[in-house]
């Protein structure tokens, strides 16, 4: 309906420069577009050309970005090209989805391709941002298949663990990323993966990092943690229509396994013999657990649970372990010998494939995408699956020149029969490997895992008093996982005026998750069968509306502004119901309970409105000022009716940025050598609101007692005067490029300060409460990022080599906690996570060896002397342990490194991605309890040559000191410990029976090989009249290597409880694993 | 919007007002399972009703952080403040009293176990805002329990209100009187806990005069002892253990041994027949001494065959064929029988004038072989009555000197506190009855450990107030002797 204005054809004369160092550029081609008019520019980059003002230019010049430019009614338009993505003045999505350059941000970004997420691949895509993204932290799951990770960026702001997470942005649009689940109730902990790991990689076009406040500002709170601005691939581009298929396939096998002895068998320590009768401690040791048993020996035989039976000399169908054989069967003995690799032959090779096809197409008019990926994954623990199915079709359509819609939406529906049970108890392998199966066990027979006429009934193992057979757990007890989810959007934009538009856009993310945790009879928790069913339902809705200006008022000043609102709604919706014993076995269902069902249900919303906007000012294309301000108003902060009279409300908050930046290679005229340099600067303050329901001191009920219904007081403690959070940072920084862009150097400096945080503080139960939730805290950040490009070698006959450093180290302190509040206590599981004043964020305390000191004679183990201070006291010869927790060291990296070198030639590219980490402590459970069960390869220590104390090699003397005296002044008198003690007893000694920490942190750095590839791409001219394009062949490999000095266990590891994952500690994770194969894009 | 927004934060999961009964029924289970659970932990261990043939680190006096008991007469003391808070508001006497009742038996727990504890200030958090409450002697303590249990007992039946969710004396109108009971015998207990610091004589008589205004427990019928249910979850709170953990915890030496040489009827009860024994066929019942290795203790007597498991009336669903039944024992408070013990202890001593104390004895001993003659199922196969030659032989006769019948009060009360929480170990604690020998491979330096540590976390919580109390009591660890026991 605007078109009906005829246009009269006018001259336009411009110039067409590089962005880069504004030179001019000749040879550049200029076409009104959908014609054949056109011309080149001259020498000196000026050009002239006759179109009429409805037209639009484009200039195209090899090795620089194409432009499009409305004419408008302008007479004069001069141009700036910039260097094609490889090299620089790349567009960046920022906040709101609003493509910006990036020369004009005043702040860090970094961006990954596409491409560089589907060619190696990780099922969560979020594990890709390491070593890849400066200041980015991402730690994945214990549980493999597609889990969990634990993203942070720039370190932590939050004492409280589940709030440094980033927000994660589709089209710019926020999608929920939250864990619901890995709960640790009745020992069905499972980590069923957060909402960004259901992210498909191929759809992704390119992922951007926001890291400081100033870049996320505009996103309001759930940002304060940095954003990850997802944009999704689009047809646009693509003339007519386009087939892409891409497909991956890779095996995984474990990365580092634990390593176990093999000496000793099943048993007690005092090298009697071993004899199974029942599993129970009818015959010899055969109720332990423990690996303290009879050394291994070709000449020993012993009744196993495998070993056959046999009645009145004739053999039976049954087994040892079948306690359901005929009365008077006789087991015959076995060898003793050892399985070996117990864990390498349980688990199994897993495998990933991936196949994706998409069909893309566009005209003038509008542009489509249809994409279909296919994901079926089985983990490396057997029986483990995980399918994931995601459709994805994105449009966009112009009306009319100035009215246009876009629109993404992409199903993702997920599958896993079974995902692994993780952390310390009887439903989890890792567990039963890690800490109480003996070597003497041998696996294969524990296939077949009834007892033979029981099937379904009674479990077939090596023991009864504790465990399961590791088989029934993962082919019998599955957490099954159904997932469907939809994430769309569609938006409208209406262009006013040639500088003004506006856009409504609506987004939805819904998903909808079934949850069946089944557990057979005889299961040891479960001696009559479980089955849960879970349902979660989580939405969240944005609708907002953007209006965005943009005029270039002369050849000197730009400004352009935004001003736009948000509605957030989200909703989350839980039932469960549990039999928690089962009439029938192998009836899973409600229907067959055998008690009565335990029902939990909860529905929780949170809105937030909001309001906010921006301006910027590009003062002669070198100097840019960005001011942004937001105020949000949170359902969260609003006081229920009945806390009115309780408080004061504070539900409503302003927050402001303010960024700069400054190319003073275009500004001054800096030596040759200098391409490119820009400084930039940022203030910003972010604020932030609470969960839902804060203000609620609840009574919650439980299981009756017959007819008397039960209900208690929760243990937080509300409170109705919270204020929102606050979050105010500083980042400076400076981009340069030189030599032709062979060197390129990006360095941020920032401080963060987070205060009035909103926190549950725990309290002294001796109050009543366990917390209290409050305003509190001064956390300050301060860190140094620094990437680092460069291109060593690049030479005529292609040959290029180019290297990537991404180098990042974050501080965070805590400043001030709340009055009277020195420690707050964030988690704890053995050692506790604590914010002191005063002291780093990840710290961490837990009880240690008591050591010699001369420093304060009212303390004990006071050395007059001096002479032993600093030693280990021994009392009996075991470690004694201090009675206060003490500093155990700080789990967060003093920094981290990734190092990726890139090799081109011709058709050939070979990129392989160190990742470094240096520092932090990790706590390793699987010492602590695989030295109690003489599962892991210490235990040799002390028991060389069996368990006689009287032969060379048994028994340990800790090194260190006894008490020979306390003296009547206090003081102690020591003499250097020469008390022997078994090695059984020196091992659980040494973590004073699961209490003494210390002796079990170790140093968590190391050096991964994360990333190889090795791609080959095929001519097009080859395929000839075949209609394939684009072909790409690529060798992939994914932590294929790691190096460190934490034994048995990945360092890069966490554990989880009860929905927060716990960095630093080490719970008996699944091994990670390494991935190795191929993988193929190809066009048609 | 801030209308919409109320609504929308208003949580329509949970209720934020409640009424006493359904506070009430929670606080007596999780309090008494807890105790059911310290017992087994280690009440019955300290005490050597029970040892460890595995997993030994609690039998060597190894004991690490134990913050159950804090954790649970705190965390349920909050809701006992509830009910406090409720009944003083709308005048509901009843459950006024019976929630002064559970706050004197609870802070009880807690300072019999860790000495100076947080008492006026605790549980002051909502109303007071105070979240570090400071710490009270035990004496101050127990001022406060002795008042508050004889305030209980003067409301209690002043209220016109009838009482719900008492799952322990079943509510109603004919509870309220075996409230009164159960507040004025602990009452006993406690005066007697303190009776080698305090002269308790006047106040103890003072209940023993007048059994009207005083009502005490007059049989096992009033023993404040909850009634479990056959099916999860209100089984007795072993019922869903691993056999091999239940297994862990046998029959102690000195229960055995002492049981043995009076011929008494109970020991099957508490003790089954070795598995192995010496000659085929023979019922042995064999203790295993406490406190000892690892090794040694899994290989006493040719190993855990040798050794009797724990009693099935406390075993759990996989601990035999065909099952046990789930709710036999109960979770005890306090029973009739220890409240003769107490009598017939202070009769001995003189602190009371009224009654004979051979009497109380005998009352004590008959009321606990009855108790479990109820309550143990006819197809275990036990017969819980003593031959009338029981109560005649000199282990058991009232006879000797005055230290002789003391000895005998106590030990037959320490058989009668088995699985009673931590009752036996208090009572051990105060008169040394009967003597406890620290295990040959304890890590304690042969001292029998007489007092929790304060729970780590009140280090990092309440780390000022938690120091002043350590600097008046002494050092916070296992051998500092509590107020009442210096």
């Amino acid at each position: 309906l605007l078109s009906g204005l005829s246009a009269v054809a006018q001259t336009i004369t411009g110039r067409v420069a590089s962005a880069d160092d504004n030179q001019p550029l000749p040879g550049v081609s200029i076409v009104v577009k959908g014609t054949t008019t056109g011309t080149t520019t001259g020498a000196d980059g000026r050009f002239s050309i006759n179109a009429p003002s409805t037209a639009t230019l484009t200039f195209s010049f090899i090795g620089y970005e194409t432009q499009e430019i409305a004419v408008g009614n302008r007479s004069t338009i001069d141009v700036t090209l910039r260097g094609d993505a490889q090299t620089l003045g790349e567009v960046v999505v920022t906040a709101l989805g609003i493509q910006r350059e990036k020369k004009a941000l005043g702040y860090a970004t970094q961006e990954i391709q596409g491409e560089a997420l589907t060619i190696a691949r990780e099922t969560n895509v979020t594990n890709q941002l390491a070593g890849k993204i400066a200041g980015v932290t991402v730690v994945g799951s214990p549980s493999g298949i597609g889990g969990s990770s634990r993203v942070t960026i720039r370190g932590e702001r939050s004492v409280d663990l589940n709030k440094n997470q980033p927000l994660y942005v589709i089209d710019g649009v926020p999608i929920s990323n939250g864990f619901t689940g890995a709960s640790g109730r009745n020992n069905l902990e499972v980590d069923f993966g957060n909402g960004a790991s259901f992210i498909n990689p191929d759809d992704i076009e390119s992922i951007n990092v926001l890291k400081g406040g100033a870049a996320s500002a505009l996103y309001g709170a759930r940002a304060a943690n940095g954003v990850i601005v997802i944009k999704t691939k689009s047809g646009r581009g693509n003339k007519g229509i386009g087939v892409e298929i891409n497909t991956n396939q890779t095996v995984e096998t474990p990365l580092v396994l634990p390593e176990y002895q093999t000496v000793y068998g099943q048993g007690n320590g005092n090298g009697g013999d071993f004899a199974f009768v029942n599993g129970g401690g009818a015959g010899l040791t055969d109720g332990t657990d423990e690996a303290w048993g009879p050394a291994f020996s070709l000449n020993k035989s012993y009744p196993q649970y495998d070993s056959p039976r046999t009645l009145n000399g004739q053999p039976t169908n049954f087994r040892g372990g079948d306690l359901n054989a005929p009365a008077g069967s006789v087991i015959t003995p076995t060898p003793w010998v050892a399985e070996t690799d117990n864990l390498r032959k349980f688990l199994q090779t897993g495998r990933t494939n991936t196949t994706s096809i998409a069909l893309t197409g566009s005209n003038d008019a509008g542009n489509f995408r249809l994409a279909h990926t296919l994901l079926n994954q089985t983990g490396i623990v057997p029986n483990t699956d995980l399918k994931r199915y995601t459709t994805s079709l994105s449009g966009g359509f112009k009306f009319t020149p100035k009215f246009s819609a876009n629109a993404f939406v992409s199903y993702i529906k997920g599958e896993s029969g079974n995902r692994p049970s993780i952390s310390y108890g009887t439903e989890s392998i890792m567990y039963l490997f890690n800490c109480w199966l003996p070597p003497s066990v041998q696996l294969e027979p524990m296939k077949d895992y009834w007892m033979r006429g029981l099937e379904g009934v009674r479990q077939y193992s090596w023991n009864y008093n504790y465990h399961d057979n590791p088989y029934l757990t993962v082919y019998e007890n599955t957490n099954g996982q159904l997932y469907d989810r939809v994430i769309g959007n569609a938006s409208l934009k209406y262009d006013l005026t040639p500088w003004l538009s506006v856009q409504g856009r609506t987004a939805i993310d819904y998903s909808s998750e079934k949850r069946e945790y089944k557990r057979a009879f005889s299961t040891q928790r479960f001696p009559f069968g479980q089955y849960r069913d879970s349902r979660i339902i989580t939405e969240e809705r944005n609708t907002d509306f953007l209006f965005t200006a943009n005029k270039e008022l002369n050849e000197t000043w730009t400004v352009s502004g935004t001003f736009g609102g948000n509605q957030l709604r989200q909703k989350s919706d839980f039932l469960e119901t549990n039999a928690g014993q089962l009439n029938i076995p192998g009836i899973y269902n409600l229907t067959n309970s055998r008690v009565p069902l335990q029902t939990s249900q909860s529905l929780v919303e949170k809105w937030v409105n909001s309001l906010y906007g921006s301006a910027q000012v590009s003062f002669r294309n070198y100097l840019f000022l960005e001011v942004t301000a937001r105020n949000d108003w949170s359902s969260a902060l609003t006081l229920p009716e009945y806390a009115r009279t309780f408080g004061t409300q504070d539900n409503s908050y302003f927050y402001p940025s303010v960024a700069l930046s400054a190319v003073l290679s275009d500004i001054f005229t800096l030596p040759q050598s200098v391409s490119f340099l820009k400084a930039r600067l940022n203030y910003a303050s972010v604020g932030n609101d609470t969960d839902a329901f804060t203000f609620t001191q609840s009574y919650n009920p439980s299981d009756p007692f017959g007819s008397s219904q039960i209900y208690g007081e929760t243990d937080r403690l509300a409170n109705f005067n919270l204020k929102p959070e606050i979050s105010d940072s500083f980042e400076g920084g400076v981009e340069l490029k030189l030599f032709k862009r062979r060197v390129g150097l990006d360095v941020s400096y920032y401080q963060t300060n987070t205060r009035n945080q909103i926190l549950n503080i725990p309290l002294s139960i001796t109050s009543g409460y366990n917390s209290r939730a409050i305003n509190a805290g001064l956390i300050r950040n301060n860190g140094v990022e620094v990437a680092l490009n460069l291109v060593p070698v690049e030479l005529p006959n292609s040959l290029r080599w180019g290297v990537d450093f991404n180098f990042s180290a974050n501080r965070s302190k805590v400043i001030r906690l709340a009055d009277n509040i020195q420690n707050f206590v964030m988690a704890s599981r053995r050692v506790s996570i604590e914010a002191r004043v005063g002291e780093r964020m990840g710290d961490m305390y837990g009880i240690g060896f008591a050591r010699v000191q001369n420093t304060d004679p009212t303390k004990p183990y006071y050395d007059a002397t001096g002479q032993y201070v600093g030693q280990m006291v021994f009392n009996q010869g075991r470690p004694i342990a201090t009675t206060e927790r003490i500093k155990l060291g700080n789990y967060n990296p003093d920094f981290l490194l990734g190092i990726n070198n890139s090799l081109t030639y011709r058709n050939l590219r070979l990129s392989f991605l160190f990742d470094i980490r240096q520092g932090g402590k990790l706590y390793s459970e699987t010492q602590t309890v695989g030295r109690e069960g003489g599962i892991i390869i210490e235990t040799l220590e002390g028991r060389a040559n069996g368990y006689d104390l009287n032969l060379p090699g048994n028994g340990v003397i800790g090194q260190g000191v006894k008490v020979v005296s306390t003296n009547a002044d206090g003081t102690t008198t020591f003499a250097p410990n020469d008390v022997k003690v078994n090695s059984r007893q020196w091992h659980t000694a040494w973590t004073g029976g699961r209490n003494i920490a210390e002796g079990v942190m170790y140093d968590a750095s190391f050096v991964k090989l994360r990333e190889v590839q090795l791609g080959f791409n095929i001519p097009d001219r080859i395929w000839g009249r075949v209609p394939l394009r684009g072909v790409t062949f690529t060798l992939v490999g994914r932590n294929l290597a790691v190096w460190s000095k934490v034994p048995h266990v990945d360092p890069e590891t966490l554990s989880y409880s009860g929905g927060t994952a716990l960095p630093g500690i080490e719970y008996m994770a699944i091994p990670s694993a390494r991935s190795f194969g191929f993988n193929l894009g190809l066009k048609l | 919007c801030d209308n919409e927004f109320e609504q929308i934060n208003n949580n329509p999961n949970v209720p934020t007002a409640i009424s006493p009964d359904l506070l009430l029924a929670g606080v007596l289970r999780n309090t008494i399972n807890d105790q059911v659970n310290e017992a087994w932990g280690i009440g019955n261990i300290v005490v050597q009703h029970t040892a460890k043939i595995q997993f030994v680190n609690e039998d060597r006096y190894l004991w690490g952080e134990r913050n159950g008991v804090w954790n649970s007469v705190y965390g349920n003391m909050r809701n006992v403040q509830n009910i406090i808070n409720l009944a003083t508001a709308s005048q509901q006497n009843n459950y006024l009293g019976v929630a002064l009742v559970l706050k004197s038996w609870l802070f009880s727990i807690a300072t019999d176990t860790y000495g100076d504890i947080p008492y006026t200030d605790a549980t002051k958090a909502k109303s007071d805002g105070v979240y570090a409450p400071k710490y009270d002697t035990q004496e101050t303590v127990y001022n406060g329990i002795l008042a508050d249990l004889k305030r209980a007992n003067e409301i209690l039946g002043t209220g016109s209100e009838s009482i719900s969710g008492d799952i322990l004396f079943g509510g109603g109108s004919g509870a309220i009187i075996k409230w009164r009971k159960l507040a004025n015998s602990l009452r006993v207990r406690y005066l007697m806990r303190i009776s080698n610091r305090r002269n308790v004589n006047t106040e103890l008589q003072e209940i023993l005069s007048d059994k009207a205004k005083f009502p005490i427990f007059e049989s096992n019928a009033d023993n404040a002892a909850l009634v479990y249910q056959a099916t999860a979850p209100n089984q007795w709170p072993l019922y869903g253990s691993r056999v091999g953990s239940f297994d862990e915890f046998r029959a102690s030496k000195s229960l055995v041994d002492r049981l043995t040489a009076l011929n008494d009827p109970r020991l099957p009860v508490f003790a089954r027949p070795v598995e192995r024994p010496s000659s085929a066929g023979r019922v042995e019942y064999t203790g295993i001494p406490n406190g000892l290795g690892d090794t040694p203790a899994l290989n006493y007597n040719g190993g855990p065959q040798g050794v009797s498991r724990v009693g099935l009336s406390f075993a759990c669903l996989v601990c035999s064929t065909p099952a046990p039944v789930p709710n036999v024992m109960r979770g005890l408070v306090m029973t009739y029988a220890e409240l003769q013990f107490l009598l017939a202890e202070a009769r001995e001593k003189g602190l009371i004038t009224t009654g004979s104390a051979e009497t109380y004895y005998l009352n004590g001993i008959r009321a606990n072989f009855d108790f479990y003659k109820a309550i143990v199922p006819t197809e275990y196969g036990i017969n819980v009555t003593p031959s009338p030659e029981y109560f005649t032989q000199a282990g058991v006769a009232y006879t000797g000197t005055q230290q002789e019948k003391l000895q005998k009060i106590g030990t037959q009360k320490w058989v009668a506190l088995f699985f009673n929480g931590l009752e036996a170990w208090f009572d051990w604690r105060r008169t040394g009855i009967p003597t406890v020998t620290p295990g040959p491979d304890n890590l304690n330096n042969n001292r029998v450990p007489v007092r929790y540590p304060y729970p780590l976390n009140e280090q990092s919580l309440n780390g000022t107030n938690r120091t002043e109390a350590v600097t008046r009591q002494g050092t916070d660890d296992l051998n500092t002797p509590v107020w009442w026991d210096k």
